[in-house]
């Protein structure tokens, strides 16, 4: 049956159903915060409230699901990848400093303004390179040199502490010129000005938009191409596509590097789109529960998505039921995700089951 | 071939390891004495490091300032995580350091019991009492006084009362609000936070009666992006001041209220010089002088003076006390600042209780 569910049709049919579980998942979470807020806080969340809270479910949602997408596309091939916070971390370092020192030096020449743009694109283009260089080496290493691929992705969450640290330390933590700030919110034209789902979807930074299309587009490339195909096929049974003329070292760094991509997108967003400074540490363990995020979506990218929406609801209505209610002991609502995370997942969700040959090197 | 890569490769991921490692940096010395002479201090942070533009850095630069004035030798080590602490203690105690410090409340417990296993080293712990009431895991309920009876006989710690700088910001914050609403982004649910907390919504009430002050835990000092998506939450609900509390995450909490034009307060050190970002709507922050803490206690242990125990810093002693207004001074109303003095003179003479 593994064929099966690898060839063309049984993936078409397999996503199907998958994509409602993704949509039951996604309304019954929205549905159970909206109806467990109201009673917790007594109906004071009024429109605004609640609108401003699944807007901000959302941003806080995108670092996750970059995470997340960058493990689907890496597990997918069967290279398993906890090296993800490290890469975000490293991201986010870049970015920063190539935000801040790029927009010096460009600021005399072009204005203020254009500098600002310019010196947050290229510092996205360059953070995402220097998540791109940790995936080379964990593909390097996992995948030329067959190292336990856990063991090199803890190298690279450790390398890039250690580096962004020692970064941070000499050039970034003092007497730093100002910087040009976050990117700004881009409102689209008519969609932003609908009642309430224009504040939610329409009115965010640019980095929400790319996590958006890029659910689909993930989605895309790894359900309805022939890339996605072989991916999908080294991921569960290298050998037999090794015996069908894919080259499954080709696929597999490929995807990972991929990956890192999608993961400095996923840094960026910390330093350029969250908060305009950069800190030890500052992904807060985000890269792993974009993996938890991977699992529970069932290695997809919309389920992922689905994950990290909730993942990020919980988080915003923690903040909005510990505002109202601050007799409920804080540490309450802080459980509040974890809790949505452990019904939605056994109730929901159910059985999750990783591609056949996640983990494991391939020996030709 | 295939052999020597292959061992190449795994020399490489050892360095890398070993290169990652944090290990004790050594900072310049200043001091002219004689080595033998020399006091050697380590300081052991909390996970925000010594660059937190908070308390970890201050209390570094208290140590810094031992290093130029009294001629000591001093490293530092970073924690990168709660289970970091002991070891780092350990790695201080092995080489024989003079004195130990430990930044922060959460360090309480590895604290008492590495000065158990290292009588002949003088601690100095920020943020932490050991006082048996309280249930301290660290020394039991049937004696007196945890430090003399309970055998931490080489423990001094460095308290604020924070809630009396806090009560202050919150009469600041309470004065300038237009909206009626004042706010806090506080780390974690720990006493030092609590108690900046407590003092700035009762000191809002206190000079705002109708004053509604709204809070919000983060459990992490570090996590500024939660920390502003908290603030927004709460400029949502009308807040017009919002009080930083928790390290980086109260960072995100002023960054909040600077983009959205709103008033901010710092915390812990005057954050109009560690976070210039946020300038514009700096009203003021309520600071503790954890330098001239850590300075005194050092001092002490090179006169010869150390007494275990605790050491409060309070407005009287100038311990605590609200940073300059900078670039607020001429739009704060002198009823606000004559209010901010009455609350001075109040808490100081006790007729003002901060209520925590």
């Amino acid at each position: 049956m593994k064929t099966a569910t690898i060839g063309p049709a049984g993936s078409r049919v397999s996503f199907r159903s998958q994509g409602w579980i993704t949509v039951v998942v996604v309304v019954a979470g929205l549905l159970g915060a909206w109806v467990l807020l109201n009673a917790v806080i007594g109906g004071r969340c009024d429109q605004t409230c609640v609108v401003g809270s699944l807007a901000q479910a959302l941003r806080l949602a995108t670092p996750i699901a970059f995470a997340a997408f960058c493990g689907v596309m890496c597990e997918r091939a069967g290279v398993v990848d906890i090296g993800i916070e490290g890469k975000m971390l490293m991201s986010a370092m870049t970015c920063y400093a190539i935000n801040l020192f790029g927009f010096q030096l460009l600021r005399d020449s072009m204005g203020a303004e254009a500098a600002g743009s310019f010196s947050r694109i290229l510092a996205v283009c360059l953070g995402a390179g220097s998540a791109l260089l940790l995936a080379l080496l964990h593909a390097v290493v996992s995948i030329r040199f067959k190292v336990d691929q856990i063991i090199s992705g803890t190298v690279i969450n450790i390398l890039a502490i250690g580096v962004t640290g020692f970064m941070y330390r000499a050039f970034l933590a003092e007497n730093l010129p100002a910087g040009p700030g976050t990117f700004p919110i881009i409102s689209i034209p008519v969609l932003a000005d609908l009642p309430i789902v224009g504040p939610i979807l329409f009115q965010q930074k640019p980095l929400t938009y790319v996590m958006l299309l890029l659910a689909f587009l993930v989605q895309y490339v790894l359900f309805f191409t022939p890339w996605g195909l072989r991916t999908r096929a080294v991921g569960e049974h290298p050998r037999a596509a090794d015996t069908l003329g894919i080259n499954v070292f080709r696929v597999r760094y490929v995807n990972v590097l991929a990956g890192g991509l999608i993961a400095g997108l996923g840094g960026a967003w910390f330093t350029l789109e969250a908060v305009d400074v950069f800190n030890p540490l500052m992904t807060n363990g985000l890269g792993f529960i974009g993996l938890a995020a991977m699992i529970f979506g069932k290695w997809t990218p919309f389920g992922a998505l689905a994950g990290a929406l909730i993942f990020g609801l919980g988080s915003s209505v923690t903040s909005t039921v510990s505002i109202f209610r601050p007799d409920i002991p804080s540490q309450i609502p802080q459980m509040l995700p974890y809790i949505l995370t452990i019904i939605v997942l056994t109730g929901v969700v159910g059985r999750a089951i990783p591609p056949a040959a996640d983990g494991q090197p391939y020996e030709k | 071939m295939r052999k020597t890569i292959q061992s190449v490769s795994v020399l490489l991921l050892a360095g890398l390891l070993a290169a990652a490692c944090a290990a004790p940096r050594p900072a310049p010395t200043t001091g002219g004495q004689a080595a033998g002479a020399k006091l050697r201090i380590g300081l052991v942070t909390d996970t925000g490091g010594v660059n937190d533009k908070s308390f970890n850095q201050s209390a570094w630069a208290g140590v810094q300032k031992a290093m130029a004035e009294l001629g000591a030798e001093a490293r530092f080590i970073e924690s990168k995580q709660p289970t970091d602490y002991e070891k780092n203690i350990d790695q201080f105690a092995t080489e024989n350091y003079d004195i130990i410090i430990t930044v922060g409340f959460l360090m309480g417990d590895s604290t008492a019991a590495k000065a158990r296993q290292y009588p002949n080293i003088k601690f100095g712990i920020v943020d932490y009492a050991y006082f048996p009431t309280e249930g301290s895991p660290s020394c039991d309920q049937t004696i007196k006084d945890c430090y003399d009876d309970g055998g931490l006989k080489n423990i001094t710690s460095l308290m604020f009362q924070e809630d009396e700088v806090g009560f202050l910001a919150g009469v600041v914050a309470g004065g300038m609000t237009q909206s009626n609403v004042v706010c806090s982004v506080s780390g974690m649910e720990i006493p030092p936070v609590v108690r900046f907390v407590t003092g700035y919504q009762n000191g809002a009430k206190w000079i705002n009666p109708d004053a509604n002050a709204l809070n919000v835990y983060i459990p992490s000092f570090i996590d500024p992006a939660k920390g502003k998506e908290t603030g927004n939450s709460m400029i949502d609900q009308g807040c017009d001041v919002v009080f930083g509390v928790g390290g980086n995450t109260g960072n995100g909490g002023l960054l909040a209220a600077k983009e959205r034009g709103k008033m901010a307060i710092g915390v812990d050190v005057d954050q109009y010089e560690t976070y210039p970002e946020v300038r514009d709507a700096l009203l003021t922050s309520a600071a503790k002088n954890v330098d001239v803490a850590v300075f005194d206690f050092i001092k002490s242990v090179k006169d010869g003076v150390f007494k275990a125990g605790v050491n409060t810093a309070n407005l009287k002693n100038g311990g605590v006390g609200l940073a300059p207004y900078h670039d607020w001074e001429s739009r704060i109303p002198d009823s606000v600042k004559a209010k901010v003095q009455e609350a001075i003179n109040g808490l100081k003479d006790g007729s003002i209780k901060t209520g925590y």
